[in-house]
């Protein structure tokens, strides 16, 4: 098994699928890791729409620019904004409910990788025409799309700033 | 090609065209590079294009493109390496 950093080291942002469809067992895995992120209030403001539909995925892709590569499944996070707002008011609806479901997002992408799959989060796409897609409620909002697939070739991993560049010990510009 | 493909194409330009009043700046060049390739793409699997250099053109892009993200500098010199490389075919 690998070690947690290594799975998070290994993740890279996949724009080169394979066509090979993956197990829907596979995917409810994934969904499985999503639902076990940090959730403010404990609030678990998201839901999961796994797409495997072919002619659902190409309308999406359609309105969706920075869905590339033409993956073979997509998981579309969305998050209850209603739910949000009644359990966490404003501050819920707005910030917390987007915080949750990228953490969820996060774990999902990470599992994915460690089971050979490629993974890549997308957030341009136009969201009222993908909530008509997926005959979403209105208070339901789409916010971010997970293409998933067995990659094409490995991706290279890009430059990241080191640890001293983004570590401050105690106070703004203290030095490690 | 129908008449569905050419939506679909339309569809992704128009989304395009939305998404890049609130998105990062780069998007926008990003996804003109990327409509070069799909117009490319849709014509040559409908055998309505068959030039080499052109096709050797969109070969870089398709390889070189997403370096928008990574390196802006990068990208800025593919965009005009792609200009010069098609002015050399254009009539």
């Amino acid at each position: 098994m690998n070690s947690i950093i290594d799975v998070i080291m290994k993740r890279r942002s996949i724009r080169h699928y394979q066509q090979e469809d993956i197990p829907k067992d596979l995917l409810l895995e994934l969904v499985k890791a999503a639902t076990w992120a940090p959730s403010g209030s404990n609030m678990q403001p998201w839901y999961f729409i796994i797409v495997n539909d072919k002619k659902v995925l190409n309308k999406i892709i359609s309105f969706s620019p920075g869905l590339l590569g033409n993956p073979p499944n997509v998981i579309v996070i969305c998050s209850d904004k209603k739910k949000a707002f009644e359990k966490g008011g404003k501050l819920g609806r707005d910030e917390l409910s987007l915080m949750d479901i990228s953490m969820a997002a996060e774990n999902l992408m990470l599992l994915a990788t460690e089971k050979g799959l490629g993974t890549c989060a997308v957030k341009s796409f136009n969201g009222k025409t993908i909530q008509k897609i997926l005959e979403l409620p209105d208070y339901v909002s789409p916010d971010l799309i997970i293409s998933i697939g067995y990659p094409m070739k490995e991706a290279k991993p890009p430059k990241r700033k080191t640890v001293e560049e983004v570590s401050f010990e105690n106070k703004w510009g203290g030095r490690i | 090609m129908n008449e569905q493909d050419i939506i679909k194409v339309f569809s992704y330009i128009a989304t395009s065209a939305r998404g890049c009043i609130d998105e990062p700046k780069i998007y926008g060049p990003f996804r003109l590079v990327e409509i070069i390739s799909k117009l490319f793409w849709l014509l040559k699997s409908n055998n309505l294009i068959a030039n080499d250099k052109l096709s050797r053109i969109i070969d870089k892009i398709d390889e070189k493109k997403y370096v928008c993200v990574k390196d802006e500098k990068k990208f800025i010199g593919l965009l005009d390496e792609v200009i010069d490389d098609l002015f050399e075919l254009v009539d």
